[in-house]
């Protein structure tokens, strides 16, 4: 038992294209202990989305591996790496990537559901209740603001009290303002539930607010405050 | 269990939402369903119609001899006691030419005419039952051939030989019904695939996220094959209801046909059993084909 939450071991990605391979990410090593937070920074298509990906099982690797806890991802099936998801991981995306058929509440609820929680509706409640929208959780993705939607996402990735949270430039699509609340709430809770943060951004206000920074250029990993016992 | 149960009622009512939300679609793809369910089960019922006629015949072949017009009355009696005592046969019944005539007159109607030919001209005729042993098909031609060597027999006509024609037609006709079946149903597979198919690319952005938040194959899976399930099932029930005014339309022909056969009905009334097949049948192939179309496309869905 190690006090790894997250490890990554000469990650690389490449995909073929037409006419050639092209390699997204080249030989990524690094490692996470519980309860820090990490910014991974770098600019536009170098490769942060593709290596959050991998590290939150949502991709597979072409090369190396990923422990997530306890659990390889790298050597379980598509059916493992959504159970470990649901038991242990939360998402905030950029796109905020909510159920348009779902109510606020029921897209909160919903990951809890599937995890077996039997009292998700009321944690979903309490949780809506946290990022400020009691009055609006019957209400459907579409009739709620940027800002309001990202709301629904961070709650719904907090309320099943996840051992890591994912979250891929979260103000991507919000104005300044909003954006900054919206990062606000989402460092609040973070430091409440003791859950280990991994944050693609570009912004290095944003960064900075991390215990640990990474900076990813053309699929390298270039600068790294983490030790890495790989390298 | 019981929320087991309640999360896939949940997800029933849900597919019925669907089903309500896109109604033109969807009752598109239950009509054709509805067609080829049907058209199987039209040959299906008059195959049993057939057979049910062929019911009546069957256990009780007859064969009728009939004697050279040229032999005198008490000659003619002669083969009939020697055949009366054949190992062979049961019972045998003696016509005279008088009595064919009276029996062929009762069933015709035609006395005037024969009237006017003035002389009998049929036949004095054997009736005779072969005994259970004899009565295959087989052993009966055997007999046959025996009899109609004896002199002073004109003709011999088995009973039997136009109810084995029938039968190999109807054997025909069940094979027929068996391979439209199996056809039918590779087509409604390829359409219930498909619909899902459709369903699923409709729905792709909201399986992503479902798979994202740790939402398992089965999971996603499930509500797909709900739907397959109700169109076949909703197909079913339509497909009766199409059979239902099918009968309403052809009866009265039938009914003519079957004032003829002097017998009640000749139409093969399903029961409920097999009404019950029929909607089954629809639910499980649309399960099965949901299941497969799933399969095939659910796979390059991934979480995102
Ligand atoms: N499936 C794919 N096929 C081909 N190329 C891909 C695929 N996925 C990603 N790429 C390419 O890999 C590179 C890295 O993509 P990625 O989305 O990880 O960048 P990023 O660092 O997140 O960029 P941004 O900051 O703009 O979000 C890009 O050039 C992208 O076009
Ligand atoms: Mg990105």
């Amino acid at each position: 038992m190690n006090n790894n939450i997250l490890r990554a071991e000469h990650l690389s990605k490449t995909v073929s294209t037409s006419d050639h391979e092209l390699t997204i990410l080249d030989d990524v090593s690094f490692e996470l202990n519980r309860g820090q937070s990490l910014a991974i920074v770098g600019p536009s298509g170098a490769g942060k989305s593709t290596l959050l990906g991998l590290l939150a099982g949502l991709d597979t690797p072409s090369k190396g591996k990923v422990w997530l806890g306890d659990s390889e991802l790298t050597a379980m099936d598509e059916e493992g790496r959504a159970a470990v998801r649901a038991k242990m991981v939360g998402f905030v995306f950029q796109t905020f990537q909510l159920l348009s058929s779902l109510t606020a509440l029921e897209n909160v609820s919903l990951p809890m559901e599937l995890a077996g929680d039997k009292h998700a509706l009321d944690r979903a409640n309490k949780y809506l209740l946290r990022v400020g929208l009691a009055e609006r959780v019957n209400h459907y993705p579409k009739q709620l603001s940027g800002g309001e939607q990202q709301r629904v996402a961070i709650a719904r990735a907090f309320a099943c009290q996840p051992k890591i949270l994912f979250a891929d430039e979260p103000t991507g699509n919000l104005d300044q303002k909003t954006g900054l609340k919206v990062c606000d709430l989402l460092f609040e809770l973070n430091e409440q539930s003791d859950a280990t943060l991994v944050l693609v951004t570009h912004e290095q206000r944003l960064a900075s607010r991390c215990d640990h920074m990474i900076t990813i250029d053309d699929g390298k990993l270039v600068e790294s405050s983490l030790t890495n016992s790989q390298q | 269990m019981r929320t087991y149960l309640n999360r896939h009622l949940q997800v029933l009512f849900a597919a019925i939402g669907t089903f309500a939300r896109t109604p033109f679609a969807s009752l598109a793809t239950i009509l054709i369903i509805a067609i080829t369910l049907v058209l199987p089960s039209i040959l299906y019922i008059t195959l049993k119609s057939g057979q049910q006629i062929a019911e009546g015949w069957q256990g009780r072949p007859q064969i009728s001899i009939f004697i050279d017009t040229e032999l005198g009355a008490q000659e003619a009696k002669l083969i009939f006691a020697e055949l009366s005592l054949h190992p062979a046969i049961e019972t045998a019944e003696f016509l005279t030419p008088q009595q064919a005539l009276e029996e062929f007159t009762a069933l015709s109607g035609m006395s005037y005419e024969l009237d006017f030919l003035g002389e009998n001209p049929l036949p004095a005729s054997i009736v005779a039952m072969p005994d259970q042993e004899n009565s295959e098909s087989d052993s009966l031609q055997a007999l046959k051939t025996e009899l109609e060597k004896i002199e002073g027999i004109e003709s011999i006509r088995l009973d039997l030989e136009w109810t084995d024609k029938f039968n190999s037609l109807l054997n025909t006709a069940e094979r027929t019904t068996y391979l439209l079946f199996a056809l039918l149903s590779a087509a409604l597979f390829l359409i219930v695939g498909n619909t899902i198919k459709l369903l699923i690319m409709n729905r792709r952005d909201e399986i992503e996220v479902t798979k994202l938040v740790g939402g398992s194959n089965a999971f996603v899976r499930r509500p797909f094959l709900y739907y397959g399930f109700l169109f076949g099932v909703c197909g079913g029930v339509c497909a009766l209801v199409l059979l239902y005014f099918s009968a309403i339309y052809i009866s009265p022909a039938l009914e003519n046909l079957a004032t003829l056969y002097q017998k009640e009905t000749l139409v093969y009334q399903l029961n409920w059993h097999e009404l019950l097949c029929i909607v089954a049948f629809g639910g499980a192939l649309g399960w099965i084909a949901a299941r497969l179309s799933v399969a095939r496309h659910l796979r390059h869905i991934k979480p995102r």
